[in-house]
């Protein structure tokens, strides 16, 4: 039996070091032992960076300033801030859908994206699988049908997040964590190397969201780097790096010595909350739930 | 013997032949096109193009010029005209609001066109339609519209469906929504032009809308749910031919209304298909 | 150049307008206010057959036209019953627009062959559709004017009600509105106020009076009361130069209101722009 020095969901932020410079054997809980694994021997390859990069809309106004980051293979990245504050601004940066006003943006890896299943419509007149295959959008010429492959590879993205037996369920029946995950499918259907999630765990039940977490590091275990929007500090603390934005960069970098009180007041602006630990260690911090404006964030 | 003579004998004649020929492009436009004007709910924008066209029509009625020309002159003018009042109503008036602004006054200046002059200018025909009046340019010039729109719908498919689902992930899949909607809505004009020859421009709206509506009741799966309407547009449309015909009755109006029944049976089924299995059921 | 208006048709039709106005005012501002054009003109073409059904077995039209414009609006133009949830809202509007122009379509269909092929009263079909505001009669001035009167007092009495609801749904019914009261008498009220119109304008041109006057006082005024007034005096001047021009020019009294008031439309909203 090896011993997984990860320790289950949340322990980590301490083999973040052993990551930069090559990866151990153990596996993550619940992995695939047939997914593919990426050659491991030298430093860590640079999935995108961004150098003080602003963001703004074409009407003008700057959303997003300063931020400096980068995300190497195999890493994942807790996006923490207040709705308004940049998160889903800087995901649309990252696909392109947005150019920086300022700054550099090196995208060396193409990106995939799961946006908030809000925003997906329940009554529509598809299956699980319909939803998949769009995700063969992009590589394909558009006059095109979706080809023989194309099919096999939405299957077989099904099959990933354990969705085999719902490919023909009606998207809009099944479940907030079966949705999610079908997103999901969409976007690594895409085969990208790094994957951008808006806040994914919202509204999922704990099996839901264990059976996510673990997905999740799964993907990160074949070499993939991971995006997250949060609310969930306590989530971003068991990642590898976490990024703060509230307007601008609040901070960037390993979870633990980075999410000081002084940076969360500053990240969600005073919404902090300190609860006491039920098991009497140590108490930890929450934030206070934001309340859903659910305006439109994108013109047009 | 004789039920065969009382369904072969309205189409006898030439102009009934060329009626149902219309009835069928309609049935194949508005069933297949009215899956996405009812899922996109659109059907607010369908009226709306289609009673402001209404001042080209009369126009092109006082001018001698066919009836097409001056109905895509019509739209092109009211499509200006709706997007001018919503854009200017913005932050004060509600979207649907300004749009009954402009479609108001330019139906009001097509009923002003049409009423005033001492030569009449058959504006029931151009209200309620002419399915009898089908002219065999008229039957071309639609096949060819209606060729193209099931050219677009089919190119198309997999973009309008993934707009439609879900617009952020199609931007993050590199379909541009905006130009989908714009594809949309250009179809849309084309299926009123087709279609307002035969049901005139106060009724088209049912053959692009009552079909779709029905069928999304039924069918869980879009393509299935296209099929569907089509039929059921066809079916419709004949039905009509037939009760004008035997009960002589305007033949437009015949169309729409069991188009409209159609729907109605359609709610029916669902309701009590629904009360049967006990699940939860799309009251539209 | 005042010669029209010494002629009684004109002047009867003179006073219809001005009560409409007075309705235009109280009632079309709530219209705008609560997005309510769609369920308005549905209201009164949905009149149409009722209208034609009653001219034809006899019984007062007003009454065939308000059972039907009102089944239409307490059924289908309904206010959706908002959860401020944006999805859930979506599809709603989805089915419930598809509806409401499905209605439309059947009223305006069955009152065509109700006209044309049942009662054989083709005629009257275009006045019936467009208005014939200089041929109306007592009876009709006199429902103006109840519509009118009606229009006010809810107006007054409701007002913060439907103001309330229009702002924020979700919020109305915790802060122990129980909305659906006023609500189902607002679109009662548009419904009898689209019968008003029917004699004066036609089942479809309703919305010349009841929603353009309004939206185009709306992009000056701010405040209700005022709006309300501004509306009415707006409608007032329009009617009056509608008639006069009607006259003059031979042309449908009804169209021709239309017509100004939507160049009055534009005209607000060039000179605003242009501000």
């Amino acid at each position: 039996m090896t011993a997984d020095p990860r320790g289950g969901v949340r322990g980590a932020a301490a083999d973040s070091a052993d990551r930069a410079g090559g990866r151990e054997d153990a596996r993550a809980p619940g992995e695939d032992p047939g997914c593919a694994r990426p050659e491991r021997t030298g430093p860590a390859r640079q999935l995108l960076r961004a150098q003080g990069i602003a963001v703004a809309y074409p009407s003008g106004q700057p959303v997003l300033q300063d931020v400096t980051f980068e995300l190497t293979a195999g890493e994942r990245i807790a996006v923490l801030g207040p709705n308004g504050g940049g998160k889903t601004t800087l995901f649309r940066a990252l696909l392109g859908e947005l150019r920086p006003a300022a700054g550099t943006l090196e995208l060396p890896a193409r990106c995939a994206s799961v946006p908030q299943t809000e925003r997906s419509r329940l009554d529509y007149p598809v299956s699980a699988l319909d939803v998949v295959l769009m995700g063969t959008l992009p590589n394909r010429a558009w006059w095109r049908r979706p080809s023989r492959a194309d099919r096999a590879a939405a299957q077989a993205a099904l099959a990933r997040v354990a969705l085999t037996e719902h490919a023909d369920d009606t998207y809009g029946e099944l479940s907030g964590g079966q949705r999610q995950r079908v997103l999901i499918a969409r976007a690594l259907v895409q085969n990208t190397q790094v994957l951008l999630l808006d806040e994914p765990f919202s509204g999922l039940d704990t099996a839901s969201a264990t059976r996510l977490e673990a997905l999740l590091q799964t993907l990160a275990g074949e070499g993939r780097g991971i995006l997250m929007a949060t609310h969930d500090l306590e989530q971003a603390r068991g990642w590898d790096r976490v990024l703060c934005l509230n307007g601008s960069q609040i901070a960037f970098g390993v979870p633990a010595p980075t999410l000081t009180h002084d940076v969360l007041a500053a990240t969600y602006g005073g919404a902090i909350v300190t609860l006491p630990d039920p098991d009497g260690t140590a108490p930890h911090q929450a934030i206070l739930p934001p309340h859903h404006h659910h305006h439109d964030h994108a013109p047009g | 013997m004789s039920v065969l003579h009382t369904l072969t004998d309205p189409f006898s004649q030439t102009l009934m032949q060329r009626a149902l020929l219309e009835v069928l492009l309609l049935a194949a436009v508005g069933g297949t096109l009215g899956c996405w004007i009812v899922l996109g709910g659109l059907s607010y924008g369908a009226e709306s193009l289609a009673h402001g066209m209404f001042p080209g029509l009369v126009l092109a009625a006082l001018a001698g010029v066919p009836l097409l020309l001056g109905g895509a002159a019509g739209i092109l003018a009211a499509a200006l005209a709706v997007a001018l009042a919503a854009r200017v109503g913005q932050d004060r008036i509600a979207r649907d609001d300004a749009i009954a602004v402009a479609v108001t006054t330019l139906f009001g200046a097509g009923a002003l066109l049409a009423l005033s002059p001492d030569v009449p200018v058959g504006i029931q025909g151009l209200l309620f339609g002419d399915v009898l009046g089908t002219s065999r340019a008229d039957l071309l010039a639609g096949s060819a519209l209606v060729a193209l729109v099931l050219l677009a719908l089919l190119l198309g498919h997999q973009r309008l469906l993934a707009v439609g689902f879900d617009r952020d992930g199609a931007r993050a899949l590199g379909v541009a929504p905006v130009a989908v909607d714009a594809l949309l809505l250009t179809l849309l004009a084309l299926a009123v032009l087709v279609a307002v020859q035969g049901l005139g421009n106060l009724l088209v709206v049912a053959v692009l809308v009552a079909p779709a509506a029905a069928a999304r009741l039924l069918a869980r799966r879009l393509v299935p749910m296209m099929a569907l309407a089509v039929l059921l547009g066809a079916l419709a449309g004949v039905g009509g031919l037939y009760l004008s015909y035997y009960a002589r009755i305007a033949a437009g109006a015949s169309i729409a209304g069991l188009l409209v029944a159609t729907w109605l049976l359609a709610r029916l089924v669902a309701r009590a298909s629904s009360i049967r299995k006990g699940s939860a059921v799309r009251t539209s | 150049m005042l010669e029209p208006f010494q002629l009684p048709f004109v002047q009867r039709a003179l006073i219809e307008l001005l009560l409409l106005a007075v309705l235009a005012g109280t009632l079309g501002c709530w219209i705008v206010l609560r997005g309510l054009a769609f369920a308005t003109h549905g209201a009164a073409a949905a009149a149409f057959p009722g209208l034609v059904l009653a001219d034809g077995l006899g019984f007062a039209a007003a009454l065939g036209g308000f059972g039907a414009a009102l089944l239409f609006a307490l059924t289908v133009g309904g206010l959706s019953a908002a959860t401020g949830d944006p999805r859930a809202a979506a599809e709603q509007r989805e089915g419930h627009d598809a509806r409401t122009a499905l209605v439309l379509v059947a009223a305006l269909a069955i009152g065509v062959v109700l006209a044309s092929d049942v009662f054989h009263s083709a005629a009257s079909v275009e006045s019936l559709l467009f208005g014939s505001l200089l041929a109306i009669g007592p009876a009709d001035v006199r429902l103006a004017a109840a519509a009118a009167v009606v229009a006010a007092i809810a107006s007054a009495l409701l007002g913060t009600r439907w103001l309330a609801t229009g702002f924020d749904p979700a919020a109305a019914r915790t802060l122990g509105i129980r909305s659906h009261l006023p609500d189902a008498l607002l679109l009662t009220l548009v419904a009898f106020g689209a019968v008003a119109t029917l004699s004066a304008v036609g089942a479809l041109l309703a919305t010349a009076l009841l929603v353009v006057p309004a939206a185009t006082t709306r992009l000056l005024s701010n405040r209700i009361p005022r709006w309300q007034l501004a509306t009415t005096a707006l409608a007032a001047a329009e009617g009056t130069a509608g008639i006069w021009l009607a006259v003059q020019l031979n042309a449908p009294p009804g169209a021709t209101i239309a017509v100004i008031a939507g160049t009055a439309f534009a005209a607000t909203a060039l000179g605003k722009a242009a501000t």
